[in-house]
This record gives C-alpha cells, structure tokens and sequence, in this order.
C-alpha cells in the first residue's frame, strides 16, 4: 500500500514537472525563434555595447574605490565591508521591489492567464512555473549588474575560486528568497485589493522611496567619506558610517557567505550559505503550500475589472480650448487626458524631476573654487557645456515619452487613419502636444543653471537661443522617427525605444544638437578670446560668428520639417500597404493557392516556398498537412 | 452612395482583391459576404481609407477616396469587426473626442450624445473608463460614435460580433431606420440571416472577386432548383467557385 502510495506520488510528481516544463516552453521558443533581421542584430549590437560599457564602468569604479579603501591603514577593510554590506541590503531591497512587481505581472495581470488557467493543470502547477519566469525576470538585470562590484572584491581581495563559486550560489539564492518573500506578500493581498491598484502603488511608492533615497544620499555628499580630512575626528567618521546590520535578513547572511569566503574560512562561508539555501527552500515549500490553497482565488479575484467613475464631460477644459480647431482640441486633450491616467506613465515624471533637481543641485555645489582656472571662464564654459548636456536630458526624455507617443495608440489607431485628419495634420499635433512642456522644461534648466553660474549676458542669450532652436528638431527626430518605426502591437509601447527605431532617434538626435553646438563652439571660442566682448571682434571673425550661427539655425529648421516628413511619408506608406490586423513582415503574404492547373515547376517553387515558411513559423494559416497532401498530389 | 470602381488590392505576388466593380445606391443596405480570407475586410478598409488600393477607385457621395480623402472620410461613419479603442477616456469623453474631428457643434454634441448613449444603454456607463467596458459595451460605443455625425454613408465590418441579442435587434433596426431616412449602409457579415433580414442587396465575394450580386430573389432565381436561402447560395456559388479553379 505504502509503495502504491509512493509510486502515484511519483508518476505524479512527474507529471506536474512535465507541465511545468510545457509551460516554460513558449518562453524559450519564442527566444530561440525570434528570427533575427540585420536591423535586430544592430540594435542588439549597440546595446549589448552599452551595457558592456556600463558593466565595465561599475566594474572599475568599485575597482578603484575599493584600492583606495585599502590603502587606508587600519580602517581600509571595514569600509570596504561597510560598503559590501550596503551594496547587499541595496540590492536586496531592489530585488524584492522589482519580484512583487513582476510576480503581480505574471501571477496575475498576464493576458495568457486566461489561456493557461483553462488548462488540465493545477494550479499549483501554474503557480510554479510563473513564479520561475518572474523570479529570473525581476532578478537576472540586477544580478547582471552588480556582479562587478562584487567581482571587483574578488580581485581587490584575492579572493580564490572557491569565493566566485560562494558568490555566484549565494546570489542565486538570495534572489529566490527575494522573489519567495514578495510572492507571499503578493498572494494575500490579491485577495484583497485589485492586483493592478496593487501594481501601480508599489510602483509609485518604490519610485518614491528610490527618489528620496537618491536625494538623500546625493545631498549627504558623499565624496566626503573618501576623504578623511574633510572630518574633525575619524571618530565622528567611523560613527558616521558604521551602522549595525541585523542577523535576521538575508544580505546579512549573503555578506557572512561573502566575507568568509574572502578570509578564506570555507567552512563558515559554507555554513552562512547552508543557512540561505535552507531559508530559499523553505520558502518555496511555503509558497507552493499557499497557492495551492489560495493562488486561483486571488488569480479569479484579479479579473475584476476596477471601475474608476470620473466625473466626465469636463466642461472647463473644452470652454478653455474653443478657439482651437476641432481634431487639434481633440487629440490634445486626448493625450492629455491618456497620459495622466496611465500610471506608469506620470509616474516616471517623478523621477525625471527628481534627477532634475539632482542636476540642478551638482551645478550649485560645483568646486570652481578650487580649479586652476579664473572662475570667470570656467562659469561660462560649462555654461556652454551645459546647454550640451541640458540638449541630452531632452533626448532621453524625448525617447521615454516623444518616441512612443505614436505607438501608444496601439490598435486603436484605426480611429485616427479613418477620421477625416491627414497624417502630416495628426504629427504635427503630436508634435505641438510634446513640444509645448518641453520647451517649457528645457528652458527652465538652461535659465536656472545660467543663475547657478553666474554667467556673461551674452551667453545667457545664447544658451536660451539655442535650447530654443534645439528643441522643435529634438520633438520633431522623436516624433519623426516614432512615426516611420512604430509598433502598434506592443503591450508595452515605452519599449519601442529599444529597437532599431529607437537606436535612430537616439542617434540621430544627438548627432542633431551635437552639430549645433559644435558649429557654436567657434563663436564661443573667439567669445572667450575676446574676453566676452563683441566689440572687440574682427569683421572677419564677426562674419564668422554670424556665418555659424545662422549654419546653426538652418541646421535645426531642417531637422524640424525633415524629420517630420519623413516620418509623415513612411508612416503613410505603412499604413496604405498593410492593416493593423496583418504583420508587416512575411505574415502579410498570404499564401497563395497552387491551383493544380498550374505548371509543375510553378507548383513545387510556391509549395517549397510554403514549406520553407512553415520551417521558419511564419506560415501560421495554413496547416502544414494540408501542404503535405499538396506535395503529394504533386507527383 | 458608394462606386467600387475596379478595385484591386495586391500583397506582393498575392491579389487580395480582384476587379471588385459595384455600386450602391442611397438609401441602401448592402450586404458584403464571404468566405474567412475572401477580401472583405480587405475592401471595407480600403473604402474607409485605412488602405490604398493598388488600383481602381472608391466614390463616396462622388468624391474620391484617393483624390481626397479628408473629404471622404467625412461622409463615412465607420465601424471595425473589432472594438479597440482608447481604454483610458470615458465613453462620453470618447464621443468628444470623435465629435470634435467631424466638426460636430457644441449644442449638437450634447443632444445627440445622450440620444446615442441612452439608445445603445451606455447612458449609466458614460462616465467610466473604457477600460471597464465589456466588449459588447466597446462594440456599442464605437456604433455610437459612428453615428454621431448623421453621416450618409456608413460602412460596418461584422456588426454583430460580441452583441447580445437585444443589442443585435437594436443594431438592426437603427440600420433600417437610417436606410429608410437614406442612409446607405455597407455591411460585412457572417450571419447569413442578417443579410436576409435586412439588406436590399447582397454581394458574395470569393478569393477576391465578387462572384455574386442582387437581391436575395435574384440570386435565388439564378441558383439551383430548390435552394431555399441565401445559405444555399452561399455554399453553391462558393463551392462552385472553388471547384472551378
């Protein structure tokens, strides 16, 4: 009986991994079966550039602090550790920020839960095999990055291979407790609040929290813990940085494993990373325990619709925008109305203000007091500088917000292709809606840090007139761009950003405002060399001061319609030749019919053809028996 | 009143739609049926102007959808098989929005707004996101927002899809209701019935070419002996059709 009993719990057990790992499965197909184009390959390219770029950079700032930490006698270990330990806690926290948000994701707002959740399995079973997707994807990123850091301790400490072996077990471990713990937070609270309200509070709150805690540490200053002099005694230093760390949560354990194995105590580093394996096992017991009792009411309580009253026909705004012609009042108050609404939308202004307020703030406390040159000049050069960097944060917010704005209109752009509205009529309105704020925000950063500076008049002039210029070609590049590379089939349209379009605008956009400023960089030269006054120019140089800044202003009022309409001419071709129902790639040949009175060698070529389809996953309208009945009538 | 005039719609080596050559008078319902894959769709959209054709031409009211299309599509009111639409506006900020590009007058949006609305019971669901709508609720919104215009020419791909029954009655006799007020009414449908029901005309489109046109007696007198409705056309013409090729 016992053996019976063991043996079905065993043919079971095999089949629940069974359908765990058919579950798993369209995942990694999709993956494997992605078909990369030559355009895909270059995006991937450039940012696998990046993020070796970024990998590198953390690697060798970690590298560097960490050498300068232990050449400081007596104190150079235990800041180094200080430091290991609060990258842990760090990255703990954001590992279990980023898993409740994914496991909300992916437990229960997916849209093939519907799918999965009608099939022959438990819902255990679907529990699991969500739950190993959501961990990898909270995790992989962070992992990814702060591996540096930690490589960096491996190097700086000669750490054996024994620590990379300990290092690499007990992140691991560390992002299944991470993703263990938020799952069991998650699991409850579906029950009782709506999983998308859940999402977009964690969201807010974690953008809030990441906000203050940039703000905070960025205005502690902390360049000045590298520099012991800046304290009246190490001992208000020491207290300045030493905080105890609980022996309760899992970075302490991690950093135990850690520190061990960098002492070369194997056995204790063992013993701490026994303790975290022991805790991630646990975990995942309890978490299959829970779902099985509660994972599918919280699953069948999350297809609630919330339903959100607004007081509608708001009467103000469209009193406000009367004189303004009907499809312009419409779209702008429709994007308006679209993107504050959307959560994870507006919410991203908060940490773009946050950095602004960051960029502000280091332009205040910039040392030109203790540079070799007069402040005068370095005042008004990183004035100039300044319009460069201020030209790259409209970029960047062009790409978060300008370059998708096109895309978000998703399958519902049928409305605007079928309204009585030109393409070229629609951009421009786009155009106008993105300008406006962020003419208003560029500005705004260019006269304030013009304040901070102290700058020339003419270089106040300057940078405003520039900012000015710049920006109706930086929107135009993004909607532009937006327009000839969108994609209205994304879940997630942001993300468009990402792929070949996205790398153009990028690009293009800080090619655009580079030559701008670069074609500047002449007259500000001879500014300089003139002491800030233009009256001490040469005619020669004045025509070429005028020469310049006028190539400038030409520069960017062609980037502005030259952007604009190439958008407007792509974005018509791809509309006019495919519907929104059809895949612009293979998918939209159909494939013909071999009409059997066809010649022989026409029939094979199209039927290869079809085969070769099929192989690649695209031929997904014709069944592949029916093309093998074919091929057999054939012959 | 809408002209087809030879219509034909490429994809690469692959003719969508064919030579498609019709006209409907106004005050019309035209029923527009078809095998999955026929060119339907392929042809409302070109008529709604989502799709250029690769030749021919479509006349609404006269005017040329390729010469000018702003002016066409002002004429038209049209309505997708499927209902996306913007999920984060309210269903009366939704007809706004609608309402503002044909130009609809302040005074005119307001009563026609609640007319629509309380005709397609969406009157208590006005103020919420579209979000929250179901998809016969979308599919109702987006049949209001069609009419809100009084457009003369509507063009509807599939309009029963996710109606209820009541909802499917009520489409029905909005239609023979604009029909009889002169509104021509170009209409792709699966259910056969329907078109029995209310449409003056039927087209019946196979592989792209349009096999079939008249009204239901004329069909019928052109078929086989015994065939009772337009099901039994249907299937004889498109059987027959398959077979020829």
């Amino acid at each position: 009986m016992r053996s019976l009993y063991s043996t079905k719990t065993s043919i079971r057990t095999f089949f629940e991994m069974k359908d765990i790992i058919t579950l798993l499965s369209p995942r990694y197909l999709a993956i494997i079966r992605r078909g990369l184009s030559k355009k895909k390959l270059i995006g991937m390219s450039f940012f696998a550039g990046i993020g070796m770029a970024i990998w590198s950079i953390i690697f060798y700032v970690s590298y560097r602090v960490l050498t300068y930490f232990k050449h400081a006698e007596n104190i150079g270990d235990f800041l180094s550790y200080k430091l290991l330990s609060m990258i842990l806690l760090t990255l703990f926290s954001l590992l279990i920020f980023s898993a409740i948000l994914t496991a909300l994701s992916k437990l229960f707002l997916s849209n093939d839960l519907g799918l999965v959740h009608g099939l022959p399995v438990s819902s255990e079973t679907i529990f699991i095999s969500r739950w190993i997707e959501s961990s990898f994807d909270s995790a992989w990123m962070m992992i990814l990055y702060t591996a540096p850091a930690f490589i960096a301790f491996g190097i700086v400490f000669d750490g054996s291979v024994l620590y990379y072996f300990f290092l690499l077990g007990s992140l691991l471990l560390i992002s299944i407790i991470a993703c263990g713990l938020s799952s069991l937070v998650v699991m409850p609270i579906v029950l009782i609040l709506p999983a998308t309200r859940i999402r977009s509070v964690f969201a807010f709150f974690g953008l809030g929290m990441f906000i203050l805690l940039y703000v905070g540490f960025r205005i502690m200053q902390p360049e000045r813990f590298v520099n012991p002099e800046g304290f009246a005694s190490i001992m208000l230093y020491l207290r300045t940085i030493g905080m105890p760390s609980t022996p309760l949560i899992p970075s302490t354990w991690v950093f135990d494993t850690l520190k061990s194995s960098l002492e070369s105590q194997y056995f204790d580093a063992f013993f701490h990373m026994s303790i975290l394996f022991s805790f991630a096992g646990a975990l995942i017991f309890l978490n299959i325990v829970i779902a099985r009792h509660i994972y599918f009411q919280g699953y069948s309580k999350s297809q609630t619709a919330q339903s959100r009253l607004i007081e509608g026909n708001n009467q103000f705004i469209y009193r406000l925008m009367n004189r303004i012609p009907g499809p312009v009042r419409a779209l702008l108050i429709k994007e308006m109305r679209t993107f504050w609404r959307d959560q994870t939308q507006w919410s991203q202004l908060f940490l773009i203000a946050a950095l602004i307020v960051i960029y502000l703030y280091n332009f205040s406390v910039l040392p030109f007091d203790q540079s070799p040159m007069k402040m005068h000049y370095i005042e008004n050069l990183f004035s100039f500088l300044n319009i460069a960097l201020a030209a790259f944060v409209l970029t960047a917010i062009g790409a978060r917000f300008v370059f998708p704005s096109i895309s978000h209109e998703g399958m519902a752009f049928w409305i605007i292709q079928s309204s009585p509205i030109t393409i070229k009529t629609y951009m421009w309105i786009k155009w106008l809606g993105y300008f406006i704020p962020l003419i208003i925000l560029s500005e705004l950063l260019i006269v304030t840090t013009n304040i901070l500076l102290h700058v020339n008049p003419f270089m106040k002039v300057l940078s405003v007139i520039t900012m000015l210029c710049i920006t109706p070609g930086v929107v135009a590049t993004g909607i532009g761009l937006g327009a000839a590379y969108p994609d209205f089939k994304s879940e997630n349209p942001t993300q468009t950003v990402t792929g070949f379009g996205g790398l153009m605008y990028m690009f293009c956009s800080s090619a655009f405002f580079g030559s701008v400023i670069l074609l500047e960089t002449g007259p500000v030269y001879l500014l300089f060399k003139n002491h800030f006054q233009i009256v001490f120019f040469t005619g020669t140089e004045f025509l070429f001061l005028v020469f310049c800044l006028s190539l400038a202003l030409l520069i960017c009022v062609l980037m502005l319609f030259f952007a604009m309409r190439f958008g407007e001419r792509r974005l018509t071709q791809r509309m006019q030749n495919t519907s929104l129902d059809d895949d612009h790639s293979c998918q939209n040949q159909q494939i013909e019919r071999v009409s059997s009175g066809a010649p022989s060698a026409t029939r094979k070529g199209i039927l290869l053809a079809r085969v070769n389809q099929i192989i690649s996953g695209y031929a997904n309208r014709y069944p592949a028996k029916k093309v093998l009945e074919e091929i057999h009538s054939c012959y | 009143m809408i002209k087809l005039i030879h219509l034909t719609k490429k994809y690469g080596h692959h003719t969508a739609i064919n030579n498609v050559h019709l006209t409907v008078n106004a005050g019309e319902i035209f029923g527009f049926i078809g095998p999955n894959g026929a060119g339907k769709t392929t042809t409302i959209q070109i008529m709604a102007g989502l799709l250029l054709p690769s030749s021919g031409n479509v006349l609404l009211s006269d005017v040329s959808m390729n010469d000018h299309p702003v002016k066409s599509k002002q004429l038209v009111g049209y309505i997708p098989d499927r209902p996306f639409i913007y999920e984060k506006l309210t269903g009366i900020e939704y007809l706004r929005f609608i309402g503002d590009f044909y130009h609809v007058s302040e005074s005119t949006f307001q009563k026609r707004s609640q007319e629509l609305l309380n005709q397609f019971a969406l009157m208590d669901r006005s103020n919420e996101l579209i979000e929250a709508y179901s998809h016969g609720m979308k599919q109702r919104l987006i049949m209001a927002s069609a009419l809100l215009h009084d457009p003369p020419i509507i063009i509807v791909d599939e309009p029963m899809v996710g109606l209820d029954p009541v909802a499917i009655k009520l489409v029905r006799d909005i239609f023979q209701q604009r029909s009889a007020q002169g509104t021509t009414i170009f209409m792709s449908t699966h259910t056969l019935s329907l078109a029995e029901q209310i449409c003056h005309r039927v087209g019946i489109i196979h592989n792209g070419q349009l096999i079939a046109t008249g009204t239901i007696d004329e069909l019928k007198a052109s078929a086989k002996k015994g065939t009772n409705d337009l099901e039994d056309i249907f299937f004889q013409l498109t059987i027959a059709n398959t077979r020829e090729e």
